[in-house]
């Protein structure tokens, strides 16, 4: 077995013929980027930041008030609760789809048919997040499908699924159910690029299941993980459009407040359609969320932060 | 990624953070309220943004108002039917130069974006065109539509309704013939005909508990009901929150939670996702459905057969007057429109009888002007306003910003839920509101 190298992950020392070609080609590469996301992203990020310090209602007049929307959204308490649920969301239900996602790679990773069982398990991701939103009514409805079938085994009194208390669990339910192949895909063709032979080492050697796992697979999958959990991160924080359509707002209302993530409360505050848009208010709250979470990216950044392994 | 690239990914990656779901925006623009905003000059084409889809009735009979005038002006009308989101596309549209000339929508999404900002230009001439016989547009409209109903400010009329709507309690006249006859009229009433359809075995009320708009009718209808328009709102203003200890407010939140501890409202009212309680009311699985005069419309595809669809007003004590919702959906002029006049002659011309007529015959909702023969399922609801003193809009007209969505609904839930009592209802609400307008000031 050859021996594991380990490589600097930094690129290499500068003055380097590779770094000085790379530098070299750094403007006609990165510019056109850099413009087009300047324009398309850094500048209206900016005009939301100058938008958040006035009291605006989209259209007409701006009042500056300075840091007075970001003091109103941090202390109202229905900003607090919906950025607990997008932390919820973030942590528990990333958690979930992670231990899932590992445990589905295990399973499947020796598992005949895995190529078939990968695609169906990886098909709800495919599904428009909208569509789960119209089958919550269809299952859990008080006379759907679900307390239709549990009648059958004698369930006279079915939990109250959609009570508004209990949508944001079965939103978070749904997310993961949605969610967890689509990383079970990634994390199996990382753990698919593991050589065979090191298996083998580990069955002369003795090793157990468990042993495998701790000193192989996840030492070096160990860099997509990290990936996947930056993209969970953001993907997650940016969940709306199923919260939206689960509960009372199938074009008739707006999903209880119990159920709000951040995101929702940015768009409530902005585009409500039954009040006086507060465009100021609505930026503010996307401005502290967002720098909040960035915060907890940069913190996952350096959790992540290992040696690749090269193999 | 080179160094200089390293140290700008942060950089970059918190910007773009901030704009996956920040929006920016332009500073606007002041505007006269109720300024001209044009000359009448007569222009190629005007555009027009609309409340409606294509293919639902309303847009059809829009459609045919819109071929007619451009036949008879020879202007075209470049007609986008946006639906209704409508709102949510005129409010960034007002800070560019690419504005309709004219947008239509109901009173409570267009008020919040046109006339509490001041981006409309006043719809006086369309009242004053003359249609057939040489009526004025202002003459049709009934009188209390325009008076006190926030359609007009500083004496000038916004927006131009072409159609209104109300509510009611609905029922099957099939089922309950006796209902058309001698319908509830005071709340005992009312509460003693909850009993007899229980003890007859029947559900008897539908709610689709999760839209927080039909859980309000029964306080802000009933409260507005009582004391007239603008009570509500009037309330709502008070910035200490102690109105909400009165006894009208308390006689109110108490009538709601008796009807929750009556056990009148339908399993799973608070456990539902719209419509499907509404399904289980035209269908016969409850008697009574406190809902708007589209009821007979959004229904009628999946309702039982044999449906008659009948309603009565919300019982209410106040006896000597008559106070019924009547909300508006019609055309405004934004500011910026280069064609206020053409705009308005256009908004006016959907007002003659032929295409108020097919708004009452093939839309199936309720003309503006009330000379035109409504369709029988409408025919309560019609009656009802017009033996109105006074009219009030959904929510008694009040938009102040995130109050509806965020003070009032949330806290109003609870109580239509059965998860806090009276008592609860007003101190919460008495807190929230002096928090609210503490944060507004």
């Amino acid at each position: 077995m050859p021996p594991l190298r380990r490589r600097r992950t930094r690129s290499s020392a500068p003055g380097s013929v590779i770094e000085n070609q790379r530098r070299k080609f750094l403007v006609p590469f990165v510019g056109p980027a850099f413009l087009f996301y300047t324009l398309l992203f850094v500048l209206p990020a900016i005009g939301a930041v100058w938008v958040s310090l006035h009291k605006w209602a989209g259209s007409g007049p701006m009042e500056f008030v300075g840091l007075r929307n970001y003091e109103r959204v941090i202390n109202d308490s229905q900003f607090q609760a919906a950025f607990v649920n997008t932390l919820l969301l973030l942590f528990v239900a990333g958690t979930a789809i992670f231990v899932l996602a590992f445990a589905l790679t295990m399973v499947l990773r020796t598992m005949w048919g895995r190529s078939a069982v990968r695609s169906i398990i990886f098909f709800p991701h495919l599904i428009n997040a909208l569509v789960f939103g119209v089958l919550a009514g269809f299952l859990f409805n008080p006379t759907g499908l679900v307390n239709t079938a549990l009648g059958w085994f004698g369930v006279d009194n079915p939990p109250l699924w959609l009570a508004k208390e209990n949508i944001f669990p079965l939103i978070m339910a749904t997310v993961i159910f949605t969610t967890t192949g689509y990383y079970t895909t990634i994390i199996m063709a990382g753990v698919d690029r593991i050589p065979p032979y090191l298996y083998e080492d580990c069955a002369l050697a003795g090793a157990t299941p468990f042993q495998r796992l701790w000193h192989v697979v996840i030492p070096l999958t160990w860099d997509v993980f990290g990936t996947c959990a930056i993209l969970w991160t953001l993907s997650s924080i940016k969940i709306f459009e199923i919260i939206w359509v689960f509960g009372g707002s199938s074009g008739a209302g707006i999903p209880p407040v119990e159920s709000w993530t951040s995101a929702v409360y940015t768009y409530v505050t902005a585009f409500s359609g039954q009040s006086t848009p507060a465009f100021g208010a609505a930026t503010a709250s996307a401005v502290i969320s967002l720098l909040l979470v960035s915060v907890l990216v940069v913190f996952l950044r350096r959790v992540f932060r290992r040696e690749a392994i090269e193999f | 990624m080179s160094t200089v690239a390293r140290k700008l990914a942060p950089t970059l990656m918190v910007a773009a953070l901030v704009a996956l779901s920040a929006c920016g925006g332009d500073t606007g623009n002041a505007t006269d309220p109720g300024g001209q905003g044009g000359d009448s000059a007569k222009p190629e084409s005007i555009s027009y943004w609309s409340h409606w889809k294509e293919g639902e009735n309303q847009q059809k009979v829009l459609a045919e108002a819109i071929a007619a005038w451009e036949e008879e002006t020879g202007i075209t009308v470049e007609a986008q039917w946006q639906g209704r989101t409508i709102t949510q596309k005129l409010t960034p549209a007002l800070n560019t130069n690419n504005v309709p000339d004219l947008v239509d929508s109901s009173f409570a999404r267009l008020a919040p974006v046109l006339a509490e900002t001041g981006q409309y230009a006043s719809m006086q001439p369309a009242f004053e065109k003359t249609l057939e016989d040489d009526t004025s547009v202002a003459d049709l409209i009934p009188k209390k539509y325009i008076e006190g109903s926030g359609l007009q400010i500083d004496g000038e009329p916004w927006m131009l309704p072409y159609t209104i709507s109300s509510e009611a309690i609905w029922f099957n006249g099939a089922q309950h013939p006796e209902l058309k006859e001698s319908p509830p009229k005071t709340w005992d009433e009312f509460t003693a005909l909850l009993d007899d359809l229980k003890a007859a075995g029947e559900v008897p009320l539908a709610l689709d508990g999760d839209i927080g708009g039909y859980n309000a009718m029964w306080f802000v209808s009933g409260y507005v009901r009582e004391h007239g328009p603008g009570s509500f709102a009037e309330l709502v203003a008070d910035e200490s929150g102690e109105s909400w200890k009165s006894d009208e407010v308390r006689a109110m939140a108490e009538r709601v939670e008796a009807l929750v501890q009556q056990d009148v409202f339908i399993d799973g009212y608070n456990a539902s996702k719209f419509p499907a309680q509404q399904q289980e009311w035209a269908t016969n699985k409850a008697a009574l459905l406190l809902n708007g005069s589209w009821i007979p419309t959004e229904t009628g595809t999946y309702a039982a057969e044999g449906f008659e669809f009948a309603s009565f007003p919300m019982p209410t004590e106040q006896q000597d007057k008559v106070y019924t919702r009547t909300d508006f959906i019609g055309f405004a002029i934004p500011s910026k429109s280069d064609a206020v006049d053409w705009a308005a002659d256009l908004a006016a011309f959907t007002l003659q009888k032929e295409y108020q007529e097919k708004f009452a015959s093939e839309a199936k909702v309720l003309p503006v002007r009330d000379d035109i023969e409504v369709s029988p399922e409408l025919a309560g609801v019609m009656s009802e306003i017009e033996k109105a003193d006074a009219v009030y809009q959904q929510n008694d007209a009040v938009s102040h910003p995130g109050y509806i969505e965020k003070v009032f609904w949330p806290i109003h839930n609870e109580l239509v839920l059965g998860n806090i009592g009276a008592d609860e209802f007003i101190n919460r609400m008495a807190e929230a509101q002096a928090q609210y307008w503490q944060d507004q000031s």
